[in-house]
């Protein structure tokens, strides 16, 4: 089974970006959302391995939207949550606080990301 | 409003920058690692050749010699592979193969008999074999195998003739044959590149390629002797 990766970032360039870099990593399936209410539907409906979650977005922001995710039934504890966040502790500490797994901090580097991927034995 | 569309204009450059930087820092690290590769090659290459070489004091920096006039040759036949970095590694490593072969026949200073002669002309193939796994070899395996090819399909191993023989040991033929008749020999001494141009002149079309022997033909003979001053 192929499995899928939810980028959820209200900015498309920002998806696109990130969708771009994973692409023909370890054949993942690559599913977007553009805020956190669109995160948690395809979420439920995709069950992702890794979803890319941006902390700063409209309607449901990245630490509620993780809330949310953690709330699923079943998936939710084999998600790895990777929060996109501004620099800085505090951003940090209030993502751990939400149940990410991990942090990236924006603007990210793109190695980065792939080392990420590659550390989550995908 | 318009602040905040100033703001992420200025995030996604600021994330672009990113990307290109890593980009940038990236191709310049692999180019450092292919260049570093090429160079091990390079050196490992060179390792082998020497190790065949140091047995024979008669022949000394024989590979070196006839890589040079080979690369040069290719040139002037207008070759592709002059440029390729296998075609190197192919006539360096051409003889590597003579290390199967006992020195009481490598090394006899009368005509072989007949058997030894059949032990002496395995050493293509045995070089050939020798590096028939060595991936980044590719095509300087065919130099190594058809190296005694004859234009007129009655050389060893494969008794190819003409084109069927690989472009690559064509051209490396008259470059060996310019440098054993250009250098002492315990039977002989050395011979002038003017002499030894006539003599490979006369075997075109039978033991050597014509294309390859009319490029010989184009390189004036004080290249040649500025590409053996060359190699200490």
């Amino acid at each position: 089974m192929t499995r899928s990766v939810l980028i959820v970032d209200d900015d498309p360039f920002i998806r696109r970006l990130i969708a771009t870099t994973l692409e023909d990593v370890a054949g993942f399936h690559i599913e977007e959302a553009g805020d956190g209410v669109e995160a948690v539907e395809a979420a439920r409906a995709k069950e992702p391995a890794i979803v890319f979650l941006d902390i700063d977005m409209p309607r449901m922001n990245g630490i509620d939207a993780c809330r949310a995710l953690r709330a699923l039934d079943g998936h939710a504890e084999a998600m790895t949550i990777v929060m996109l966040t501004a620099a800085g502790p505090d951003a940090e500490a209030a993502a751990r606080a939400a149940g990410a797994d991990l942090f990236l901090t924006k603007p990210f580097s793109p190695l980065d990301l792939l080392q990420l991927v590659d550390s989550l034995g995908a | 409003m318009e602040a905040d569309l100033v703001a992420r204009l200025e995030e996604k450059e600021r994330q672009l920058e990113r990307y290109a930087a890593d980009l940038r820092e990236t191709f310049k690290a692999e180019r450092a690692r292919t260049a570093e590769l090429h160079a091990s090659y390079m050196a490992t290459v060179r390792a082998l050749a020497n190790a065949v070489e140091a047995r024979d004091a008669y022949t000394g920096h024989h590979a070196e010699r006839v890589a040079a006039y080979g690369l040069e040759l290719a040139r002037a036949a207008g070759l592709a592979l002059a440029n390729d970095p296998q075609t190197e590694f192919g006539f360096l490593l051409h003889d590597v193969g003579k290390v199967a072969v006992p020195d009481a026949i490598l090394f006899k200073p009368a005509p072989l008999t007949d058997e030894e002669r059949v032990l002496m002309e395995r050493h293509p193939v045995i070089g050939w074999e020798i590096l028939r796994d060595i991936d980044f070899l590719g095509d300087a395996k065919l130099v190594v195998r058809n190296h005694h090819e004859h234009w007129d399909g009655t050389g060893y191993p494969d008794a190819l003739a003409g084109e069927d023989i690989p472009v690559a040991a064509r051209v490396f033929a008259v470059a060996d044959t310019l440098d054993a008749l250009t250098t002492d020999r315990p039977y002989r001494p050395a011979g002038s590149f003017a002499d030894a141009r006539e003599l490979i002149a006369a075997a075109s079309g039978t033991q050597f390629c014509p294309a390859m022997v009319d490029a010989l033909g184009a390189v004036a003979e004080e290249r040649l002797e500025e590409l053996r001053a060359g190699i200490a």
